[in-house]
């Protein structure tokens, strides 16, 4: 029995990438999204990684991999700088509240 | 059919990655949702682990659990207290619905692609595989890849002079 190949790891990050997909589109709180996005990003840096592994001749995929969690490190600390932001301005961070953009 | 050790380890760190994922995307308290996201966040690293990716497996403990992860606590605990949360952390019913639909569609048809697909990638272990990855990274963080790194430097700086701007606007 040989399970680990790279499509047991294909099927763990189309998971993690579909339920993050569903937690972006489904939550009213701006921190529920901000975890939706989170999973998606992870499931993104898990993919680079397993076909650096299992399908490529060199590194470049886990150097992929790095890049993308810089990245979602720096996400992060922007949209809750700028949650912080919302909710010190209007006592809410529920996401369909906060429409005065909606022309 | 013989298991090995190391397959059963592999089975329950992909078992620990995926389940609280439902935690994530279901749980009405957004506290759970997060202290969820630490378990997945932690069997990624198992799963860098059995990829031979110890430095990649090193750095998601540290940046996503010890910065990404702490950084949505203190925000969830700055923005609300605990039973506000229980009520707000809804899902919307319509867009859950919409979003339920649209996973199932695309896992049933990537699925399908990924059953029905004959590969034309060479998907086995390449010989040459590098045993301790952290140098040969280097070597190419310093040589073929060193503007992305320094862009990324950057991005970082700004980052980091943003978030305090916009943060410390707010306060005012």
């Amino acid at each position: 029995m040989d399970i680990i190949n790279i499509n047991s790891y294909m099927i763990i990050s189309l998971l993690l990438f579909l339920s993050g997909l569903f937690t972006t589109i489904a939550r009213r709180n701006i921190i529920g999204i901000i975890l939706g996005i989170e999973l998606i990003l992870n499931s993104a840096a898990l993919n680079f990684a397993a076909f650096s592994k299992f399908s490529a001749s060199n590194l470049e995929g886990q150097l992929f991999s790095i890049f993308i969690i810089v990245i979602a490190a720096a996400e992060a600390a922007i949209a809750l700088a700028l949650l912080l932001s919302i909710f010190m301005r209007h006592g809410d961070i529920n996401a369909d509240k906060l429409d005065r953009l909606r022309g | 059919m013989n298991v090995e050790l190391k397959e059963i380890v592999f089975l329950c760190v992909a078992i620990m990655t995926i389940l609280p994922c439902f935690i994530v995307a279901f749980s009405r308290n957004i506290l759970h949702s997060a202290f969820a996201l630490f378990f997945t966040f932690l069997g990624t690293s198992g799963l860098y682990f059995f990829l031979d990716a110890d430095f990649l497996a090193v750095v998601q403990v540290i940046i996503y659990i010890g910065g990404v992860l702490v950084l949505l606590l203190f925000a969830i605990l700055l923005t609300r207290n605990i039973e506000d949360i229980k009520t707000t952390n809804s899902l919307s019913l319509r867009r859950a619905a919409f979003a339920g639909t649209v996973s199932i569609l695309l896992f049933v048809t990537l699925l399908y692609a990924y059953i029905s697909n004959k590969w034309v990638f060479p998907f086995r272990e390449n010989p040459d595989y590098p045993y301790f990855t952290i140098k040969e990274l280097g070597d190419l963080l310093l040589t073929k890849y060193l503007l992305p790194f320094e862009v990324v430097s950057i991005l970082l700086l700004a980052v980091l002079i943003g978030s305090l701007v916009i943060a410390n606007r707010s306060v005012r």
